[in-house]
């Protein structure tokens, strides 16, 4: 009773947080709902007995890649912006209907699952501890996670070579 | 927390409280504990810290008021600091700008749940405990940039980015510091890595070898920057940035921004008490029977030596900082988490 009670309220604010990132005018609120779409996300998360993934979530996207987000909206915009973001483009109406389509195909696999019986899964004792996330990426996905971080090296020496190209032609 | 309930039950009676209700109880008393340890240090603190800078520039630091040496001073300044104007600039982004302390307040406050500091006296004893703090204290980050930017000011947007800047910098070096010990205990629970390092003095995880020592001073150091302390005062510096990100905050909302910083203060030496220094653990005989001040006893000597560094070194150029972190600090760490490595590989019996 209590946890479907979080559940719904995560979940719900998750939704709220979602919508408000999109429909808000200024990109810093926008930014901000985000941060609070992950903090429920990772409330949700820990409901789902996935502790790790839940502080994973907090510490690297709410913590770590909004707060690069903040910072760079911030010094682009400089002070308060008040422009209108949300002049309606003509892709307004595939846009919305691209997700509600997704949500819709998702309901229905999983109303689907519900009905065959094999949902919801308990999750095994132990599930979702960082012993066995590491297991996973230390073991049995180990090539796909050293692969990972090559591409991450990669990307940020792109990142830095473009950077200094821009730097020296000014 | 666990102890908590039980002590509730015992109270109440066997079987007259539901099991929900006791958790709520328990909780909310924790919580409540939490929240007064807060302000209780940034009571003393601040008094402390007056001193220390007085004793340090050969004066007396507050002498009058309470008697003796000024020990009332700290609460004279809250009186006052609560009876001050609440102002919201004309220009500001207002609700950013209310939200802003909270957000800050929130973030070093649930930081504090899986803070051990006695034998089953934690909050919550969490198996990520570690990582946990690590996650909660970086939504100060957003609340200073939140700050700052609500602000509309342009030293308070110089602070709040100087600020994030350092911060987001110095959590890889204090993360790295920390993750030898992580190896060493085998567990993120703070518990454990507390209980890992009972039995002697050899036994806390600053001394149990070279690497450690230096993993020790890496955080103790990136703990002051993550601090905004000086000799790593960049986003608040007076004499650039006026008080950086809450130069146009006053009042009750100031109140919030200077009760997290020196809660903030003493979380830092609390993790380094439990992390690196032992936690509970002590080598006098006959002081078991008060663990939790064995544990306060080390964490507020950490700060101590926090504020005596503050008093006494100048503060750094902006490039010396990020030259200090990138290239002196998180190479440094990643050494000491590899010798840290070798060392247990070659000395340490596994069971």
């Amino acid at each position: 009773m209590f946890e479907s009670v979080c559940f719904y309220l995560c979940g719900g604010l998750m939704l709220l947080g979602g919508i408000m990132t999109v429909a808000s005018r200024s990109a810093v609120a926008s930014a901000v709902w985000l941060i609070f779409a992950f903090l429920n996300a990772a409330g949700v998360y820990a409901l789902l007995s996935a502790p790790f993934l839940a502080i994973l979530q907090v510490l690297v996207y709410a913590g770590a890649i909004m707060v690069l987000f903040l910072f760079v909206i911030m010094m682009l915009h400089g002070p308060v912006m008040n422009e209108d973001l949300r002049s309606r483009s003509r892709w307004f109406w595939p846009a919305l209907a691209l997700p509600l389509a997704a949500i819709a195909g998702s309901a229905v696999t999983l109303l689907g699952r519900a009905r065959g019986g094999a949902f919801p899964a308990p999750a095994p004792h132990g599930f979702g501890r960082a012993e066995q996330v590491a297991a996973l990426l230390l073991d049995r996905y180990l090539l796909a996670f050293e692969l990972i971080s090559i591409v991450l090296l990669v990307a940020i020496i792109g990142a830095l070579s473009l950077g200094l190209r821009e730097g020296r032609r000014t | 927390m666990e102890q908590v309930t039980a002590l509730f039950a015992r109270i109440a009676g066997a079987g007259t409280l539901s099991p929900q209700l006791l958790l709520w109880l328990g909780a909310l008393t924790m919580a409540l504990i939490m929240a007064l340890v807060m302000a209780a240090c940034a009571i003393v603190f601040t008094w402390a810290e007056r001193k220390v800078a007085g004793f340090i520039q050969s004066r007396y630091g507050p002498m009058r008021v309470g008697r003796w040496h000024g020990i009332a001073q700290p609460i004279a300044d809250m009186l006052k600091i609560l009876q001050k104007e609440d102002i919201i600039p004309a220009d500001a982004d207002r609700k950013f700008f209310i939200l802003a302390p909270f957000v800050l307040f929130i973030g070093s406050l649930m930081a504090w749940a899986a803070i051990p500091f006695a034998p089953g006296f934690v909050a919550a004893d969490l198996d990520m405990g570690l990582l946990y703090i690590f996650a909660a204290s970086s939504l100060v980050t957003i609340g200073i940039l939140m700050s700052g930017w609500a602000s509309n000011n342009k030293w308070s947007l110089y602070g709040a980015a100087r600020g994030a800047a350092q911060i987001v910098s110095y959590e890889i070096p204090l993360a790295l510091a920390v993750v030898p010990v992580v190896l060493y205990a085998g567990s993120l629970n703070m518990t454990d890595i507390v209980v890992a390092q009972q039995g002697g003095i050899w036994k806390w995880f600053a001394l149990r070898n070279p690497f450690l020592f230096v993993s020790f001073l890496i955080y103790f150091l990136a703990s002051i920057a993550e601090v905004n302390r000086t000799p790593f005062d960049l986003p608040e510096t007076e004499s650039e940035l006026v008080a950086g990100y809450h130069t146009e905050y006053s009042g009750m909302r100031f109140a919030f921004f200077f009760l997290a910083e020196y809660a903030n203060l003493f979380l830092v030496s609390c993790i380094a008490t439990a992390v690196f220094l032992g936690g509970w653990g002590h080598p006098v005989p006959g002081l078991n029977f008060a663990p939790a001040l064995v544990f306060l006893a080390k964490a507020v000597l950490l700060v101590l030596a926090q504020i005596w560094i503050r008093w006494t070194l100048p503060r750094l150029r902006v490039d010396q900082l990020m030259h200090v972190c990138w290239k002196v600090m998180i190479p440094l760490a990643l050494v000491c988490l590899a010798g840290s490595g070798v060392w247990m590989l070659a000395f340490v019996r596994f069971a």
